[in-house]
């Protein structure tokens, strides 16, 4: 596997396997280019930023994407799965606190037959702060053996953190097999309580939880310093490692 | 001898349903008590209230623990000063892995004690050496806690834990249902290696075989709706064995 920095805002695959890794994406806007037999894995953070990336699958190629979106900003994300047998999936982890608004709107197109799309969309947010999540999947009436699935899972730490989402299928075609769910809740009192039968507090069991709680999606990485970043960000974000 | 645990007519609510009436329970260090008792008799229900589980009210009566009012301090102050429980059905928590979960145990335990967190070397050799004992792999430890875990491997991380943390007083809900004949055993000698004259046990369970002839408990309890209605010695066990809790049910009626 290669790895690239992605310092222009347009990407582009030809043939083989590729990792990108963006350790803060500055760019307003990101295209991305899977071409068909290809495959590509793209890791990026986004911090305090607007961005939209639209990325088109051809055939028989795939397109792995996780993501870290921490505090203010819009995240803006466009798939069109253009050829046969495209596969997407993409991993979405969001941080917010204090005052932070951040919107994240994912526009899932499947344009060919036998593809497939994975969304995996968990955030944490804490403090005043505001998160909306709107997801649209639409498959076309003629489209056939389209799997699309979306879920999206949020942990409020605080009171006066507000997130909403707004999941929307467009399903025009018979043969699909499709799933979303959405989930807004607080930690767990019952996963607090063991981890303090054990002998820790209940400040510690909150930010073990927490942290745990996004790890599902960068446990995904499979570079370990980004992980390891990527967990530190969330966790100066969160403030929890005070 | 001045008792490690002393429950003094202990009464316990839930969502204003009452469900221990009173009861009271002396143990002294290194002493072995079982309770055994029917369904729904309130047994988990006083495990989790000496934890200082937050769903249930204490409506009168005290809990005092090595001389202290147990009932003042929270969760982990009550962990991290000796009582553990092994759960009747633990909790699932992805994300994390058993071993992290022991790191940050172990070290919550030390620093009370004033003691620096554990290096590396010496806690991967103490759990290897505990996790030998109930037969937990490496690689269970390195699963997220109790997820997809069969129900006899549960409680024998339950038990693992217990090892790890050495506390001084232990409460073993239910250990041992859900283990087959060979787990079972397992588990009765990782209680018969921790016994010592300064450890206490308070033991659940249905199998009065497992409890008279691997545990051999000095002291027996009957609970009934709410309360103990007698008490003996290991005999009790092999009466009930034989006889049911029949002659004891409408005893705790009142
Ligand atoms: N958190 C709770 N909320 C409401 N009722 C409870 C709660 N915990 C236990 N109970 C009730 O209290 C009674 C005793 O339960 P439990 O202590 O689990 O019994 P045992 O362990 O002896 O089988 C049961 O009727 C049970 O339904
Ligand atoms: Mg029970």
């Amino acid at each position: 596997m290669i790895e690239l920095v992605e310092k222009q805002s347009s990407i582009k695959l030809l043939e083989g396997e590729q990792r990108i890794i963006v350790e803060n994406s500055l760019a307003k806007s990101t295209s991305v280019e899977v071409m068909p037999n290809s495959s590509l894995v793209h890791y990026r953070l986004n911090k305090g930023n607007d961005n939209k990336l639209s990325v088109k699958v051809h055939e028989n190629a795939s397109y792995k994407l996780i993501t870290l979106q921490i505090g203010n900003g819009t995240l803006d994300i466009d798939v069109s799965l253009e050829g046969a047998k495209a596969y997407c999936q993409s991993d979405i982890a969001y941080a917010l606190n204090k005052e932070d608004k951040m919107t994240i709107v994912s526009n899932f197109v499947h344009n060919a037959n036998e593809t497939t799309s994975n969304q995996l969309i968990k955030g944490v947010a804490s403090g005043n702060s505001y998160a909306t999540f709107e997801g649209k999947i639409l498959i076309p009436y003629d489209k056939k053996k389209v799997e699309g699935n979306q879920q999206h899972r949020a942990l409020l730490l605080s009171k006066s953190a507000t997130v909403k989402a707004v999941p929307a299928l467009e399903i025009y075609a018979d043969d699909v097999k499709c799933s979303h769910g959405s989930a807004i809740g607080n930690l767990n009192q019952e996963q607090i309580y063991y981890l303090q039968t054990r002998g820790i507090s209940k400040e510690e069991a909150y930010k073990i939880l927490t942290s745990a709680f996004l790890r599902e999606v960068t446990d995904g990485i499979d570079a370990e310093d980004l992980r390891t970043s990527f967990e530190k960000e969330i966790a100066e974000c969160l403030l929890l490692n005070v | 001898m001045s008792a490690l645990l002393e429950v003094k007519n202990l009464c316990v609510n839930a969502e204003d349903k009452q469900i221990l009436n009173g009861l009271s329970l002396s143990i002294n260090p290194g002493e072995i008590h079982v309770i055994v008792g029917p369904n729904g008799a309130g047994k988990s229900t006083l495990s989790n209230v000496i934890c200082g589980d937050p769903r249930y009210q204490v409506t009168s009566g005290s809990i005092t623990f090595k001389g202290e009012d147990l009932l003042k301090q929270n969760v982990d102050e009550r962990a991290r000063n000796g009582i553990f429980l092994s759960f009747q059905s633990p909790v699932e928590i992805p994300g994390i892995s058993m071993s992290t979960l022991m790191k940050y145990a172990l070290n919550s335990h030390r620093k009370a004690k004033g003691l620096p967190e554990l290096d590396a070397v010496s806690f991967s050799k103490l759990i290897r050496e505990c996790a030998k004992k109930f037969e937990i792999t490496n690689e269970m430890l390195k699963r997220p806690v109790n997820v997809g875990f069969s129900g006899g491997e549960k409680k024998r991380l339950e038990s693992f834990q217990m090892a790890v943390l050495e506390p001084s007083f232990c409460i073993l809900d239910e250990m041992d249902s859900g283990m087959d004949v060979d787990a079972v055993k397992i588990a009765a000698n990782g209680v018969n290696l921790m016994r010592s004259p300064e450890r206490s046990f308070l033991i659940i369970s249905h199998n009065n075989d497992f409890l008279y002839e691997q545990i051999k408990p000095d002291v027996v309890h009957v609970l009934v709706s709410g309360n103990i209605v007698e008490t003996s010695d290991a005999s009790l066990l092999i009466d009930i064995k034989n006889n049911g809790f029949s002659r004891f049910l409408n005893k705790g009626m009142n």
